[in-house]
C-alpha cells in the first residue's frame, strides 16, 4: 500500500510540474487556462488518493479528501470565470 | 518523510512558473498565474502535512483553498466589465 500511495503522489507531482511549465510556455490566455485545469482536476485527486492510501481510514484522510474535493470543485468554476473575463476583454479590445 | 522529499522539491519547482506568470503580462495572464500559485501551494501544504506527519497542519490548505477561490473570484469581478 505504501508503494501504491507513493506512486499516486508521484504521478500527481509530475502532472503539476508539466502543467505549470505548459502554462508558462503557452502564448495565449485560453491555452494557458487549458494547461491549468489538470492541476485541480487530475493532480489534486491523485495526490489526495495517494495520501489517503498512505494514511488509511482516519480523520486525516477525510480532511485530505475534503481539501481535494474543494479544489476539484472550485478549480473549473474559477477557470470558467477567467475565460469569461478574457472573452469580455477581447470583445472590448475588438470594439476599440 | 524521506520518500516524499524529492516530490516536495519538484512541487516547489512547480511554484516558479506561477511566480513568473504573476510578474508579467496583462491582468488576466497574471490572474492565471495567481490561480496556478494558489493550487500548487495547496498541494505543497498537503504534502508538507503528510511529510511531517502532523495532521493538524491540514487546516492551512483547507482554509487556503476556500480563500483562494473567493479571492480569485473577487479579482475576476473587479477586472470585469463595469455595469
Amino acid at each position: 500500500m505504501t508503494v501504491l500511495g507513493g506512486v499516486l503522489i508521484w504521478f500527481g507531482v509530475l502532472v503539476v510540474v508539466v502543467s505549470a511549465v505548459a502554462a508558462l510556455v503557452l502564448p495565449a490566455v485560453h491555452p494557458r487556462l487549458h494547461a491549468l485545469t489538470p492541476v485541480t482536476s487530475l493532480a489534486g485527486p491523485l495526490i489526495g488518493a495517494g495520501v489517503a492510501v498512505l494514511n488509511g481510514f482516519s480523520l486525516t484522510t477525510a480532511t485530505v479528501l475534503l481539501i481535494v474535493v474543494l479544489l476539484a470543485i472550485t478549480g473549473p468554476a474559477l477557470t470558467t470565470a477567467m475565460a469569461r473575463l478574457a472573452g469580455e476583454r477581447e470583445q472590448e479590445a475588438g470594439r476599440g | 518523510m524521506t520518500g516524499l522529499v524529492p516530490a516536495f522539491v519538484l512541487m516547489i519547482g512547480g511554484l516558479v512558473p506561477g511566480l513568473v506568470l504573476v510578474s508579467r503580462g496583462d491582468a488576466v495572464a497574471r490572474l492565471i498565474g495567481l490561480q496556478l500559485l494558489s493550487c500548487v501551494a495547496v498541494l505543497v501544504l498537503l504534502l508538507l502535512a503528510q511529510g511531517f506527519g502532523q495532521s493538524q497542519y491540514l487546516i492551512v490548505p483547507l482554509v487556503l483553498v476556500v480563500l483562494a477561490f473567493a479571492g480569485t473570484l473577487v479579482f475576476t469581478r473587479l477586472l470585469g466589465r463595469r455595469p
